[in-house]
């Protein structure tokens, strides 16, 4: 089980990768987004906001998000750390994500020009 | 008489069968939709196996080549292995081979590609051997993996930049469910008219659009003038809506029989039908070398003006 203050500190070096990589801000530019992570086994919920291309972490939860991401916080932390894609997690029920199809390939998109090989 | 039959996660509305003499032999090639019933595909292919003599696989693809590199979708390889007696392909081979031929018969014949004609290619890592053939003549080439495949308006521009994103991504997407990356049964018949708004700029920028049918199909807006298409699987109602649209010319890569050119799939399985061998062991010299006792030519079909 991660903690809290994992999760927080996965979401925020996804957040730092993401905001420090030109090509995927320019990707995204069109791309404006809610989205809440949430973990199942301990009371941890944060906030992605992306605007013109830039990526913004808050604790808490958005009223209306685009797309809700929930898992144990040893998967989020794994996932947001880049130690595992989603795709796995997420192909055997242990990543939900709730949202449109094509936000929920986008997002898996993004993820991968991150930490992908 | 031999049995080549094409299994496919598409629509059943582009279901087809003809009897061609393909080296004074006579085969039946028939192509059976499943409406993107993945189950339902599973059980056809194994009714099938041992009872035709060379199966294909549409509307999915099983490889994917970046240059020497080979990614296996894994939807793709359920449905391969389902497959225990009959040679099954997905049409990978016939396509690096046959499609390179393509472009460059197009290049030296006709006027339809030259340097610096501006080709989007909707999808490239499904047919890499046709991005690498077209830029090799030195089109100008737009790749838009990135904004069919997942709705992100960035224009790959390079070959280079092409490699090192499908090396980057293939890995795992080709772990997703095959219908968040590409789309299969009914999503084949209708066009997705907000991507088909917000991506209109480069259909009309280009002079040519190469590709997997169903993906140009899909996001194809109107007010085209006068491109030429470059692709493989049409039917004569696909026609039609080609030259509703405003399309020039159509270019199919596999030869017409009644009305329609079948998918790749397809005549790779007859090829390996007639070659009589192994997949694995049939090599792309095997391929050109057949392709050319055949006389296989591209169509090239004249829509408009």
């Amino acid at each position: 089980m991660a903690t809290h203050l994992e999760i927080k500190d996965s979401l925020q070096t996804f957040t730092d990768n993401f905001n420090k990589n030109d090509r995927l801000k320019i990707m995204n530019r069109d791309w404006n987004r809610v989205v809440v992570v949430k973990a199942t086994d301990i009371e941890s919920i944060h906030t992605w906001t992306l605007k013109d291309g830039v990526l913004a972490l808050k604790e808490g939860e958005a009223g209306d998000p685009d797309l809700t991401v929930i898992s144990d916080s040893e998967t989020l932390s794994d996932v947001f750390y880049g130690d595992v894609t989603p795709i796995e997690p997420y192909n055997n029920g242990t990543l939900r994500i709730m949202g449109s199809e094509d936000d929920i390939t986008r997002l898996d998109f993004i993820c991968l020009m991150i930490w992908g090989e | 008489m031999k049995r080549v039959v094409s299994v496919s996660l598409g629509s059943t509305k582009r279901d087809h069968k003809v009897t061609v003499k393909l080296l004074g032999e006579e085969f039946e090639i028939a192509r059976m939709g499943t409406d993107g019933d993945f189950n339902r595909a599973l059980e056809l292919l194994k009714e099938l196996d041992g009872k035709v003599d060379a199966i294909g696989l549409g509307g999915i693809d099983v490889y994917l080549f970046v240059k020497e590199k080979r990614y296996a979708i894994q939807d793709g390889l359920k449905l391969m292995d389902a497959v225990k007696i009959t040679p099954v392909v997905d049409g990978s081979g016939l396509k690096n081979t046959l499609e390179r031929e393509v472009v460059r018969m197009l290049a030296a014949e006709t006027g339809l590609l030259k340097k610096g004609t501006r080709v989007l290619m909707v999808s490239s890592v499904d047919r890499f051997g046709m991005a690498e053939a077209l830029a090799e003549i030195g089109c100008e080439m737009t790749f838009g993996d990135l904004i069919f495949t997942a709705g992100i308006p960035y224009p790959i521009m390079t070959m280079d930049e092409l490699e090192e994103i499908a090396n980057r991504l293939l890995p795992e997407i080709t772990k997703m469910p095959f219908h968040l990356v590409y789309p299969t049964g009914k999503k084949q018949e209708s066009q997705d008219e907000s991507k088909v708004q917000k991506f209109a700029h480069f259909y009309h920028n280009a002079e040519v659009i190469a590709g997997d049918f169903h993906l140009i199909r899909r996001f194809m807006p109107s007010g085209m003038n006068g491109q030429t298409i470059l692709t493989n699987t049409t039917t004569s109602d696909d026609i039609e809506f080609l030259r509703e649209k405003g399309v020039g010319t159509l270019v199919t890569t596999t030869p017409e029989y009644e009305g329609r050119s079948f998918g790749t799939n397809v005549m790779e399985a007859a090829l390996v039908a007639i070659l009589g061998k192994q997949w694995d062991q049939i090599s792309a010299q095997d391929y050109l070398d057949l392709l050319h006792r055949l006389n296989f030519r591209p169509r090239i079909l004249k829509l408009g003006t």
